[in-house]
């Protein structure tokens, strides 16, 4: 029975190897980390910018709504009718005529229309079925698509 | 050579490690270290901070979705007193855009109080205002640096952008909607008695600094938005007329009050004088007290003889009297032992019920409550709601004065003299309410403005509130019929020509504050509504002091017409002719 032992160059070289390997491990770790870390990061200011910038908009929206109904208030909209040639009318000008079907207007609903749009999935299937889930779907997928079409008999 | 080369690589690995670990100690060292404790300390100070989001104020619309009470963004202007290269141009601009006080802009800059930061130098700023500091602001950026040191900047100049209340319609129903002060705080109508809903409920939110703690900041809802039973048109027209009135008939002020009796819905509430809501800081200089912001509401008076429907509808309903029963008016009648007259201190000789209301005289209305006795007269008064108040959705609004047998100062002859609605207070909305039910078959509604509120997206409409059944339907009719007839044999200046309406005018003494009545001043009013075979709407109009003629039926009663004819038209009721053919087909 013969003792071997490795040849020291190659105990270095494995050595050196190993010494690499971690080397590299923990640089790409480190560059994840990084890459990780400072995307977060920018995401975090763009989160808080558009944050500030929902809070902008909301109040841009109410003013915009009340500008609105300054140029539609009832002086300006009277205003407005003068300049354009026409007059209150006087009762005995005015004809009233039976129209069927004719609801009488009814006082303001402000509640909110419900948007259907609310209600469908918005998260593509991608980011939420597990590997199982879309497995399944294509072998479901794939089973219809390949069935015998008009196979009758 | 391989053992010095192999020594020399070892003190090299050696020399490397113990830099590397040098470094690693010196980093646990600052990591450790006590100024450490006290960055992290600092961080954990600005890493975050608690925001107070307050909600925007919920909106006020009127009953066809017109804006009457929004927001508008104004600008806080401010300065960061390190960043300021130039107080003098602050102050100079500030008081060139805003006309504020120079020399108070420029100390406040240059002798800010110890460790301020940031100095407020103007709040609710227009974002005109403050576009054209913004404008100035960027134009001397713009311009190059001469290295001169009294250099023009603005720099430091900081604007914040928030919400301030603000109305489109500016007067239009102010007596209505009130006001909200600059700490956002409701005074008056709507804003001050629906604050609360208003204003929304303010949240304290931890928002933090640090982007990688970064968490979504709660949306707060807004503050809950009104819907009032106003009709805009309708509003401006009531107002309208009543200015016009106040200058044919040289009136002190005025009320002009338009319902729905079916409802209670107010759709009109007029009042003089009228605030511009967005300058609320003039409120002193029209109003001596709280009680002229709505003289519908907060002002109760002598209401004179549109008091005498309420008489008549009692007696008629305790079945005291009939509508043919008669009654010989010798011009006086003793009450309590004090001698009572009518208007004109004639006698009218034989009259029968409706002729009582159709010439208004008090000796008949007078002897009227005698038939019935205090303790009728004033059971039926307590339940039409008369000293109490209405319960209307206003803030202010008075009880008015009923003396009833019991109080100190009630005496015999005031059964006479209420009867024809001298030695009670009422306001007009107290009145409106209680003929209501003669309007309504009987029942009586509490007059309210609000018609809906919206909240999370949804919206809640508010019931009529029944406020009692005082007389009977039968009664109703028959009141509503012989004040439909007092009014067309009287050809009064009230009625409508194609409508066929029911009232009753009003002339009142006003007392002093020494007991007695003045002369020659009155309060002059009108309550009527219609078409009388469905009461779409209830109206009424009360001239203070009119100078050109004391008598209700000369000033009061054509301002009704006046009214009226604009709420048929705007309110799409057509003449009585075109109802029955359209009922018939």
């Amino acid at each position: 029975m013969h003792a071997y032992r490795q040849a020291p160059w190659r105990t270095r070289r494995q050595t050196i190897g190993l010494f690499l390997a971690v080397l590299v491990c923990a640089s790409m770790v480190a560059a994840l980390y990084l890459s990780v870390t400072s995307r977060t990061a920018i995401i975090g200011r763009e989160i808080q910018s558009l944050e500030s910038e929902i809070s902008a908009n909301r109040q841009r929206n109410a003013d915009l709504e009340t500008r609105l109904a300054v140029l539609l208030s009832n002086r300006e909209t009277e205003r407005r009718a003068r300049e354009q040639g026409f007059r209150p009318a006087s009762p005995d000008e005015i004809h009233y005529l039976v129209v069927p079907g004719y609801v009488p207007p009814q006082p303001v609903s402000l509640a909110a229309r419900p948007d259907l749009r609310v209600n469908a999935p918005t998260i593509p299937p991608e980011y939420t079925q597990s590997l199982f889930e879309w497995f399944d779907e294509q072998m479901r997928a794939s089973t219809s698509s390949s069935s015998p079409v008009g196979a009758s008999q | 050579m391989r053992k010095q080369y192999a020594w020399r690589s070892l003190a090299l690995a050696v020399c490397f490690a113990v830099i590397g670990l040098s470094v690693i100690a010196q980093m646990v060292r600052i990591q450790n270290s006590e100024e450490a404790d006290f960055f992290r300390k600092r961080f954990d100070l600005y890493a975050s901070k608690v925001e107070t989001i307050y909600p925007a104020r919920g909106e006020i619309y009127d009953r066809n979705g017109h804006l009457l009470a929004g927001n508008q963004i104004v600008y806080e202007i401010g300065v960061t007193l390190e960043a300021v290269q130039n107080p003098a141009t602050i102050a100079q601009a500030l008081t060139g855009v805003l006309g504020v006080n120079y020399e108070e802009i420029y100390t406040a800059i240059t002798e800010p109080p110890e460790g301020q930061v940031y100095l407020a130098l103007a709040d609710f700023v227009p974002a005109d205002q403050a576009t054209a500091l913004q404008q100035l602001q960027e134009n001397l950026d713009a311009q190059p640096d001469d290295g001169a040191p009294e250099r023009p900047s603005l720099a430091g100049l900081v604007f914040k952008q928030h919400l301030a209340r603000s109305y489109p319609e500016n007067s239009l129903g102010s007596n209505v909607i009130g006001f909200v002060n600059y700490e956002g705080r409701g005074f008056f109508g709507v804003e001050g008695k629906y604050d609360d809903l208003l204003a929304g409920n303010s949240v304290d939110v931890w928002v933090p600094v640090d982007p990688y703690r970064v968490e979504e900041i709660p949306q707060v809802p807004d503050g809950t938005t009104l819907i009032l039973t106003l009709h805009r048109e309708l509003q401006a027209a009531a107002e309208q007329i009543l200015d016009q009135a106040l200058s044919d008939y040289g009136a002190a002020s005025g009320t002009i009050v338009v319902m729905d009796p079916r409802h209670g819905e107010i759709l009109a509430m007029a009042s003089t004088p009228r605030l511009n809501l967005n300058e609320f800081g003039n409120y002193a200089q029209l109003f001596d007290n709280t009680s002229e912001f709505n003289r519908a509401i907060s002002m109760p008076y002598e209401p004179g003889s549109v008091f005498k429907i309420l008489t008549m509808a009692a007696a008629l309903d305790a079945g005291v009297v009939q509508p043919d029963t008669t009654f010989l008016d010798t011009g006086a009648i003793m009450v309590g032992g004090a001698k009572i007259e009518n208007w004109d201190k004639r006698p009218w000789g034989l009259q029968d019920m409706t002729g009582c209301l159709q010439h208004s005289l008090n000796v008949c209305m007078a002897w009227v409550a005698l038939q019935m006795g205090p303790q009728t007269f004033y059971e039926y008064m307590s339940s039409f709601g008369i000293g109490h108040p209405t319960g209307i959705d206003l803030l202010g609004e008075a009880a008015g004065r009923l003396k009833i047998p019991g109080d100190a100062d009630w005496y015999p002859v005031d059964l006479g003299t209420n009867s024809f609605g001298q030695g009670v207070a009422t306001t007009p909305v107290q009145i409106m309410m209680a003929a209501s039910a003669i309007a309504n078959d009987g029942k009586m509604v509490t007059p309210h403005v609000l018609y809906g509120m919206v909240r999370d997206g949804e919206q809640y409409n508010i019931p009529p509130q029944d406020a009692g059944t005082p007389i009977s339907a039968e009664t109703a009719h028959v009141l509503n019929n012989m004040l439909a007839v007092s009014l067309e044999n009287e050809s009064s200046e009230a009625l409508l020509p194609g409508y066929r309406l029911a009232g009753k005018t009003g002339t009142a003494q006003i007392p002093t504050q020494y007991g007695w009545y003045a002369s020659g001043v009155t309060n002059a009013s009108f309550i009527g509504w219609g078409p009388v075979d469905d009461p779409r709407f209830m109206i009424y109009v009360w001239l203070e002091k009119p100078t050109t003629s004391i008598w209700g039926s000369d000033t009061a009663a054509p301002v009704f017409a006046q009214v009226a004819e604009k709420t048929v038209l705007l309110l799409n009721i057509p003449p009585d002719s075109v109802r029955q053919q359209f009922a018939t087909r």
